[in-house]
């Protein structure tokens, strides 16, 4: 396992923000996702070593998160959601500095620094100024600069944010293929649920500073809960009424249709008898393909 | 097949522990000094007066040569500590230091900080302290270039143009004090401009602070001094501070009837709250918002 960490507390000052943390994060690419203040920054600056934690323990890559965070950093590569630069640079002396102060030699830093330009799709942009850039060349660059020190683990903040479509969908693709690498671990913030669909493998949903949700992404969507469409007519608000009473979470989609989170050990066919019950008509039922939206909605929503 | 349609490729390299991992901040930081518009310019203008100097070096060891350029009661060039010191502390030289600072590192910290370069920096295997050092070096660097060296050649050039060890003998601590009061004037420009570069993410209010306070410094002790007819406000002039110490370190005349050590001390607070400052403005776990 390449991140672990068990029981991790963190404070600032009397606010909670994380609140007994436990990961065995698996390779491959990990989303991280929550809502705002949920603790996703918080347990970043923990994992990359910037914040050391009030109580619990951790490793990254084997290294530990309080004693070697300069070990830690050497191997882990780190995309910013800020816009960040270093002003009067081109993008190759840039990347190949901070390839440089990853521990290259600097020939070495310079060849690859070309290299991760080409790959990242700025090779006809890449002895053009920084200050020149676009913010989707911005954000390739920041990830040229992520990965220039071919790190083992990588640290993907909000990657996608502030690109149009077609922007997106290359960074995404990137993404899909530095993590498609099996010995290269990837861990993605993001607000963006189809981004994190799109990508990753594993997910781990936060908030309050504690884990709602975390686990493969195609075990959590459909084991965790089963999720309905349907369509009804008559009294709908006593039936969902009593739905939710049933521990079911009811949704409006849009166009007539109601989603329905239904608890696993629930059988399907009590909303039928509870329509019966009530005189209304299902006009529509069908059992849906959940999303990460879903899962993130239910998790988040339930725990709130 | 380019890179791009290859896919993500591995770099056979090992990544290594630099035993100076702050070099490629010093690095670029004076490369990015010399790419500023007229830097190179103003550079070779603190210069002049070490030429200057060292032609008069020249020139007192070899008048006999020039006698008929000058009259016959024209004072001769006395190359004494005195010498040295009046070049270490003449108004150009502490004039053009502040100047590089403007130029060279009133944007060495704010940028970063405009920038958000901090995350970028701390994101790797490097402590504030590498960071702060590889800042400071930069400021050394030009430093080491305006006062070390032209003192140390100084005297070598006057070693090799006297013929003999006269002058090493009868000033043995000479080179001391160069060594001395050059490392005072580094540490304490350093300081001086790191601080006041971290604390603006605006690099125009950080180049108004590093000139505005050195002069309004000196002003203030003008005013206070024609008010008040008191020597002692010469210590809140960063100016007049410097030249008591140089004028202590090369064993002459104090300009100043004030202890040369209040002078040392006040440098000396100005340079611990700067270090306290600085430490608390640059702070790793701001990397990630």
């Amino acid at each position: 396992m390449s991140i672990e960490v068990k029981d991790i507390h963190f404070w600032y000052g009397k606010i909670k923000a994380l609140d007994g943390i436990n990961l065995n994060l698996p390779k491959g690419a990990i989303g991280l996702l929550g809502p705002n203040g949920a603790g996703k920054s918080t347990l970043i600056r923990i994992l990359l070593g910037f914040l050391y934690p009030h109580r619990g323990e951790g490793r990254i890559l084997g290294y530990d998160i309080k004693t070697q965070q300069h070990m830690i950093r050497r191997y882990v590569g780190y995309m910013p959601e800020d816009d960040c630069a270093i002003p009067g640079m081109d993008a190759v002396s840039f990347t190949c500095y901070l390839g440089e102060l990853s521990g290259m030699p600097h020939q070495e830093a310079m060849k690859r620094a070309h290299e991760v330009l080409f790959y990242v799709g700025l090779e006809e942009s890449r002895y053009r100024m920084l200050e020149t850039y676009s913010r989707g060349m911005r954000q390739r660059l920041k990830l040229a600069q992520a990965i220039v020190h071919d790190p083992k683990l990588i640290f993907l903040d909000e990657p996608s944010s502030g690109l149009d479509p077609h922007g997106r969908k290359e960074i995404l693709e990137l993404i899909m293929d530095i993590s498609s690498k099996k010995d290269i671990q990837v861990l993605i913030s993001s607000h963006i649920l189809s981004d994190i669909e799109a990508t990753c493998s594993h997910v781990v949903i936060l908030n309050k500073g504690r884990i709602v949700t975390e686990g493969e992404m195609n075990v959590l969507k459909q084991i965790r809960y089963n999720l309905y469409e349907m369509k009804i007519k008559g009294e709908s608000a006593e039936y969902f009424r009593k739905l939710q009473e049933m521990q079911c979470k009811v949704d409006y989609l849009d166009d007539g249709i109601w989603k329905v989170y239904m608890p696993p050990e629930m059988n399907s066919q009590e909303i039928f008898r509870l329509a019966v019950e009530e005189r209304v008509q299902i006009r529509y039922f069908m059992k849906s393909q959940t999303s990460l939206e879903d899962l993130f909605a239910k998790a988040v929503g339930i725990e709130g | 097949m380019t890179i791009k349609e290859k896919g993500y490729a591995h770099w056979d390299g090992k990544l290594q522990e630099k035993r100076f991992p702050w070099f490629p901040i010093t690095r670029l930081g004076i490369k990015l000094a010399f790419k500023k518009k007229y830097f190179k310019f103003l550079f070779s203008m603190t210069l002049i007066p070490a030429i200057i100097y060292l032609a008069g070096i020249y020139l007192s060891e070899r008048l006999e040569d020039f006698r008929f350029m000058i009259s016959e009661s024209a004072p001769f060039i006395k190359i004494t500590p005195a010498y040295f010191k009046s070049y270490y502390t003449n108004d150009f030289i502490l004039f053009m230091i502040v100047m590089i600072m403007v130029f060279a590192g009133a944007g060495l910290i704010s940028d970063d900080l405009k920038y958000n370069a901090l995350q970028l920096y701390f994101s790797r295997p490097l402590s504030k302290k590498d960071y702060i050092f590889g800042k400071a070096s930069v400021i050394v660097f030009f430093m080491f270039i305006v006062t070390i060296i032209p003192g140390v050649v100084f005297f070598i050039m006057k070693l090799i143009f006297s013929g003999s060890f006269k002058f090493l003998i009868d000033y043995p601590w000479l080179i001391l004090s160069i060594f001395g009061y050059s490392l005072i004037l580094i540490a304490f420009f350093s300081f001086y401009t790191l601080f006041l570069s971290s604390l603006s993410k605006n690099r125009r209010y950080v180049t108004v602070l590093i000139f505005g306070l050195y002069v309004f410094s000196d002003i203030l002790y003008g005013i206070l001094y024609e008010n008040f007819h008191n020597y002692y406000f010469s210590l809140l002039s960063i100016k007049c501070n410097i030249k008591q110490i140089g004028a202590y370190i090369f064993n002459q005349n104090r300009p100043l009837p004030v202890p040369w050590i209040y002078s040392f001390l006040v440098l000396l607070f100005i340079c611990v709250v700067a270090g306290i400052i600085l430490n608390k403005r640059i702070r790793g776990v701001e990397i990630v918002k």
